[in-house]
């Protein structure tokens, strides 16, 4: 017989309940194994701990009963609804955070379209906004403004046009008299396609073609100033 | 009597022997400083073309071999002349090929392309032809002096512009495309078909704008004239004509 075999006897043995013979044999065991004598003593310490403390903890009388009181107050408190704990003089805030929020699939759609429409439209209308501020300043003038805002905004271009001509200015030493000449007229109607419209500005300062002859010729001289400032 | 002698037709002869000498010499040193190269691509139907020189005269034709033959006249000799292939057709920049040499002189290019094809123009000075293009594009620009003439043209999108100078367009306007003419100074003449259809923003702020046979009583004059807004046949097209300080014209074909 090995130490697993003793150890099975072992509960038996140190209640008193083993034949002699085999408590003879689990005794010599016992005497020649220190491992299967430990495991005796720590069983008699569990087993006289509990002889003394007998009556302390009384068995439960009914324990199947128990455990249904038990499972009932569970699923009372799970199925019982949020808002039932809500008192009466709280307010919507709290009312609605502490509400329980159970979608379906339908309903969880509809709520995400609904969201993407408003932010789409708010969007949109942003949007709308800053073009229809920031359009006229891309174009340069703004339409039916007065004179003096023509006068302004022309002179606010006449910087680049001045950065672009000090460019032109440094290399054209070095063009042929004939490509100086070809540049210089050219540079010139478009100057007095600025000046036409700029006159007819003043005189009328709501006429919207001359405003946009304007804007054509400034842009016009800065790009050709462009192009001619690396050759 | 001899009439003359020998001694006096001597020095004649001599004389005017040098004279041909120099004539012919100057006349060959002058063609020597000219440079003719022509060099031919393959390609394939539908091919786009681009070319940005410098100054001189563009001449773009069509021919029917799948093939782009670039025939270039140069002035200077300095000048130099890399084609580009790309995978859409080529492309020529004598700006960029030429920058840091100074003065180059004109370049006169001829092209010859297949009638489907697109082409992107461009010079400092000089003239533009184009004739019996096909293709998406015609674009011409020429950004100081010289004329542009667009002839035969049957593309979606036209774009023809200069300084000074004069735009002769004559082709057809197709439904859904985009025209637009600009000039500084100069005449713009638009040559069309009887039965095209174009919704039109022509503007002329100092001279005339003369709609010709085009002209309805549905026609919107803006600004005492100077510009006229309004549809031709279905209007399909998008035709904008601008002229600084020149004429527009319209003339049926």
């Amino acid at each position: 017989m090995n130490c697993e075999n003793y150890q099975i006897l072992l509960s038996e043995f140190v209640d008193g309940t083993l034949t002699a013979e085999d408590c003879a044999r689990v005794e010599l065991h016992l005497t020649s194994c220190p491992d299967c004598a430990d495991a005796r003593n720590d069983l008699r310490v569990v087993v006289d701990f509990c002889l003394e403390q007998r009556g302390q903890y009384d068995a439960i009388p009914n324990e199947r009963a128990m455990w249904l009181r038990i499972s009932n107050l569970i699923e009372a408190e799970s199925s019982s609804p949020a808002r039932s704990q809500t008192p009466r003089e709280a307010g919507w805030w709290f009312r609605l955070m502490n509400r329980s929020w159970q979608l379906s699939f339908p309903q969880l759609a509809g709520l995400v379209g609904a969201i993407v429409l408003v932010v789409a439209v708010a969007t949109a209308f942003s949007m709308y906004r800053l073009s229809s501020r920031t359009s006229p300043l891309v174009a340069g003038f703004v339409p039916g403004s007065n004179s003096a805002s023509i006068d302004e905004r022309y002179s606010q271009q006449q910087q680049t046009i001045a950065y672009w001509n000090q460019r032109v200015e440094l290399n054209k030493a070095r063009w042929n008299p004939q490509m100086r000449e070809t540049f210089d007229r050219n540079m010139g109607v478009i100057d007095a396609a600025v000046t036409d419209s700029m006159k007819q500005l003043h005189q009328n300062p709501h006429d919207s073609v001359s405003e946009d002859i304007l804007n054509d010729a400034l842009n016009d001289k800065v790009a050709l100033l462009k192009e001619f400032s690396d050759l | 009597m001899k009439l003359f002698s020998s001694d006096t037709r001597k020095p004649v002869t001599i004389l005017s022997a040098v004279s041909s000498i120099l004539i012919i010499l100057a006349a060959s040193s002058f063609a020597l400083a000219q440079q003719k190269v022509s060099r031919r691509f393959p390609a394939g139907k539908n091919v786009r073309f681009e070319l940005k020189n410098v100054t001189g005269t563009i001449t773009v034709e069509t021919w029917q071999r799948d093939e782009i033959m670039v025939t270039a006249l140069m002035d200077n000799r300095k000048a130099t002349f890399n084609p580009r292939q790309t995978d859409t057709g080529l492309v020529i920049d004598i700006v960029g090929d030429n920058r840091g040499r100074g003065d180059i002189g004109d370049m006169n290019f001829k092209i010859q392309l297949p009638v489907r094809s697109s082409v992107d123009l461009e010079t400092r000075s000089g003239q533009i032809n184009v004739s019996n293009i096909q293709g998406d594009l015609v674009r011409a620009h020429i950004w100081t002096s010289g004329d542009i003439r667009l002839s035969g043209v049957n593309a979606a999108r036209v774009f023809a512009s200069n300084t000074s100078g004069d735009i002769f367009f004559d082709g057809e306007f197709a439904a859904g495309g985009t025209y637009e003419f600009k000039s500084g100074r100069g005449t713009i003449s638009l040559q069309l078909p009887a039965n095209c259809g174009f919704h039109l923003v022509a503007t002329a702020p100092v001279k005339k704008i003369s709609m010709g046979p085009f002209w309805h009583d549905g026609m919107k004059l803006l600004s005492e004239g100077k510009r006229i807004i309004g549809d031709v046949g279905d209007g399909r097209a998008s035709v904008t004509v601008t002229n600084y300080q020149g004429d527009i014209q319209f003339f049926r074909r």
